[in-house]
C-alpha cells in the first residue's frame, strides 16, 4: 500500500488491528521494480524461483526476516 | 493432465504479456489457443499450468486472467498511463513495475491508503521523480501466495 509519508502507516495498522510490515521509500521500490520486472515482456523470461528472489532481496539490502522465503527454494514466484 | 510442452508454455506466457502490453487487456483462452493453433482444451491446460507456476493468476474457478504481474485485469487504486495506454496495477510496487516492464515513461494515479490524498508518481527517462511517498509491505514474503490479491 502507498502512503504519503511513513507516519501515516501506524494509524492505518492500528485502525485495522494489523501488525506493521516493512516500509520502503519509493526510490527503493522503483529499483526493486526494475530488478523484478525489467525482463517480464521478454520471450526468454521463464519465471523466477524463491531462491532467485532471495538473491534480489539480499542485493537490495532487504535482509530482515520479513524478506525470508518460507519453504521450497524452487517455488515459483510472481 | 495432458503433457504440456515447456517451450509452448513459455511462448504462450510471452504472447499473453505482449497482448496485455499492446492492448491493456489480457487475452482469453480462445484467443491464445487460436493464435497457437491449439484446441480449446489445450489452451485451457496452458492457462491452468501458467497459473500453477505463478506466471499469472486466474480468477478463482475461471479461466479469466486476473493478475499478470505487474498488470491487473480489473480496476484497482493504481492507474498507470504509459505509451499512450492506461493500465491497472495490483499495488504500489506493481504500479512502478509497469513502467519497468514496458521500459517507458509513466504517470501513475494513486492515493494514500490512510489519508486518501492523491499520490501521483512519475517516471521519466528511467528515473522516478523524487517523492516522499513510501510503500508499506504488509505480508511477509513467505506468505505472499496465500492470497495474491491481498498481498
Amino acid at each position: 500500500m502507498l502512503f504519503r509519508s511513513e507516519e501515516l502507516i501506524d494509524p492505518w495498522c492500528a485502525a485495522r488491528g494489523r501488525a506493521r510490515g516493512e516500509v520502503l521509500p519509493m526510490q527503493t521500490v522503483w529499483e526493486l521494480s526494475q530488478r523484478w520486472y525489467h525482463n517480464r515482456l521478454s520471450a526468454d523470461y521463464r519465471g523466477r524461483t524463491a531462491a532467485e528472489v532471495g538473491v534480489i532481496f539480499r542485493e537490495m539490502g532487504l535482509t530482515s526476516a520479513f524478506w525470508e522465503m518460507g519453504g521450497d527454494p524452487q517455488a515459483p514466484q510472481k | 493432465m495432458a503433457h504440456i510442452d515447456p517451450d509452448q508454455l513459455w511462448l504462450a506466457r510471452a504472447y499473453i504479456y505482449q497482448q496485455i502490453a499492446d492492448t491493456a487487456r489480457p487475452p482469453t483462452v480462445d484467443q491464445v489457443a487460436a493464435y497457437f493453433g491449439l484446441s480449446r482444451s489445450e489452451g485451457e491446460a496452458l492457462f491452468q499450468e501458467l497459473d500453477r507456476v505463478h506466471a499469472l493468476f486466474l480468477e478463482p474457478g475461471t479461466l479469466d486472467i486476473r493478475i499478470a504481474n505487474p498488470f491487473s485485469a480489473v480496476p484497482t487504486d493504481f492507474r498507470v498511463t504509459a505509451g499512450g495506454r492506461s493500465y491497472w496495477a495490483n499495488c504500489g510496487w506493481d504500479a512502478l513495475g509497469i513502467p519497468a516492464a514496458l521500459h517507458a515513461d509513466a504517470t501513475i494515479e494513486a492515493t494514500c491508503a490512510q489519508s486518501g490524498d492523491p499520490l501521483p508518481l512519475t517516471v521519466v527517462d528511467g528515473q522516478l521523480v523524487p517523492t516522499d511517498a513510501v510503500v508499506h509491505f504488509l505480508v511477509p514474503f513467505a506468505d505472499w501466495y496465500a492470497d495474491m490479491v491481498f498481498t
